[in-house]
């Protein structure tokens, strides 16, 4: 089996059902956009398929991949460097392997750092990098350009893209935002609701190096979405 | 800030202190309220004699009971704030020996077990483990849900997840409950040996009580002020501020 399966019926906190029908698969490799508002189940969706959820109808037949997780908030030991951040993680290579990583992700002079000294992006990149520690056949991410000014967020997304190229890791990317699930993935899953359930399941057009340019994502945009946002 | 900077007020207002003492000593003209100098004296006979000894079988069971209680208390205390089901059930508990009074405990554990150490080190012990757990549950039910949730996504070992995830958190509740044991424990460790044990700084006060010998009374109390202050200085506080080295 070299594809993630989902089937989940339904996904209940308390008396409250968060999701409904959801059905797809991913195989190895792909870049599929979660796409849906606020709100929607994305995040409950991650988790269940990261495991940190397992009260649910249904099922989740995972591969034997490993599977790392971006987290909204970066989610990284504040009493840690970035460098020891990295490096907790099992088979990870110890601390020479974690400055290797933060070097490809831009941050080889903030290893000694403390997660609170740096900023925002720098703590996505830390998290981004202890991601790739595990070598991932899969990277789930939860909303990973959210918060974070427009030059921040074109730098991380250059630097997701070269990633999942570099790795070619598959990747499920939770995301609120149209033009980034159309930048990023090669298929999007719309979901709406709540409860979430699977609305559409569409393959992009633009193949990888089309997706790095602007004018080629506004246009499927506006085949896709038109012209209100 | 340097160790001489943050020395600085601490000492210009123990010296205040020291000030209103005398003066107050000057107008009371009694050996009820002897000044700082009467004491002094006082400190000097009492270590020409067996100052030293008695401070330190004081010191050794403070040690004992304190690191009983902390370890016990931070099990108990972590498991309830941890486990609803524990906290549910042993909860009452907790409630219970937080109200039992420090004396009946001394009293039941000397007459239960007799006159002897172990008797005393667990009385103390047995006061301070329900402090020290209200606090480290209170600490545990803080804990992050978000740092658990990716130490099971990165599948963390059992030890890791409590060394480098569940532990720091703690860490400020551990520094609570030991500045505040370490005031409590002393102060019930001085009332065991002044029931129960033939030593110790507890037994003095008593015995200098009967005289009522005030300076030598003061003269034990504020050695063991400073051997507490010097722990405060020399280990909680450097521990303190190393734990907590990464804040911004």
């Amino acid at each position: 089996m070299s594809k993630l399966e989902v089937d989940i019926s339904a996904k209940m906190f308390g008396a409250q059902k968060v999701l409904g029908e959801i059905r797809f698969e991913i195989p190895a490799g792909q870049r599929v956009a979660l796409l849906g508002v606020s709100g929607v189940g994305k995040s409950t969706l991650l988790s269940l398929i990261s495991g940190t959820e397992t009260a649910f109808e249904g099922r989740i037949l995972r591969p034997s991949w490993r599977i790392a997780m971006v987290f909204q908030t970066p989610r990284l030991l504040p009493w840690r460097t970035l460098a020891q951040n990295i490096a907790l993680v099992p088979d990870a290579g110890g601390l020479a392997r974690a400055r290797e990583l933060l070097s490809a992700v831009g941050l080889a002079d903030a290893a000694d750092q403390f997660p609170e000294k740096v900023s925002l992006g720098m703590q996505r990149r830390a998290a981004l990098a202890r991601a790739l520690a595990v070598d991932p056949d899969l990277i789930l991410m939860d909303e990973p350009l959210v918060s974070l000014d427009a030059a921040s967020a074109a730098e991380m997304r250059r630097l997701l893209t070269e990633t999942l190229d570099r790795t070619g890791a598959a990747a499920l990317i939770a995301t609120h935002d149209r033009r980034e699930a159309l930048a990023l993935a090669d298929r999007v899953l719309m979901l709406d609701g709540p409860p979430g359930r699977l609305a559409e399941d569409r393959q992009s057009p633009l193949d990888r190096a089309e997706r790095g340019d602007p004018n080629a994502v506004s246009s499927l945009h506006m085949d896709w979405f038109g012209a209100d946002v | 800030m340097g160790w001489q900077a943050r020395l600085l007020w601490p000492l210009i207002s123990l010296a205040g202190l020291v000030a209103i003492w005398m003066v107050a000593a000057l107008i009371a003209q009694s050996d009820l309220l002897p000044g700082p100098l009467a004491v002094w004296a006082a400190v000097e006979r009492e270590v020409a004699e067996d100052y030293f000894v008695h401070l330190g079988a004081t010191l050794l069971r403070v040690s004992a009971a304190f690191v009983l209680a902390m370890g016990i208390g931070s099990a108990i205390g972590i498991a309830l704030g941890m486990s609803e089901t524990a906290d549910r059930v042993f909860g009452g508990w907790l409630v219970f020996f937080l109200n039992l009074p420090a004396l009946v405990t001394i009293i039941l554990c000397y007459v239960w077990f007799g006159l002897i150490e172990a008797a005393a080190i667990a009385a103390v012990a047995i006061n301070k483990i329900p402090n020290v757990a209200a606090t480290l549950r209170e600490g545990s039910r803080a804990l992050s849900r978000d740092l658990a949730e990716m130490a099971l996504v990165y599948r963390l070992s059992w030890t890791d997840r409590m060394r480098q995830v569940v532990l720091p958190q703690l860490a400020p509740f551990f520094a609570v409950a030991a500045r505040n044991g370490l005031a409590l424990v002393w102060k019930i460790v001085l009332v065991v040996e002044l029931l129960g044990r033939p030593n110790g700084v507890g037994f003095e006060i008593h015995s200098l009580f009967q005289l009522f010998d005030v300076a030598g009374i003061l003269a034990y109390a504020i050695g063991f002020i400073l051997v507490v202050q010097a722990i405060e200085i020399g280990v909680i506080g450097p521990w303190e501020r190393a734990a907590n080295r990464w804040r911004r």
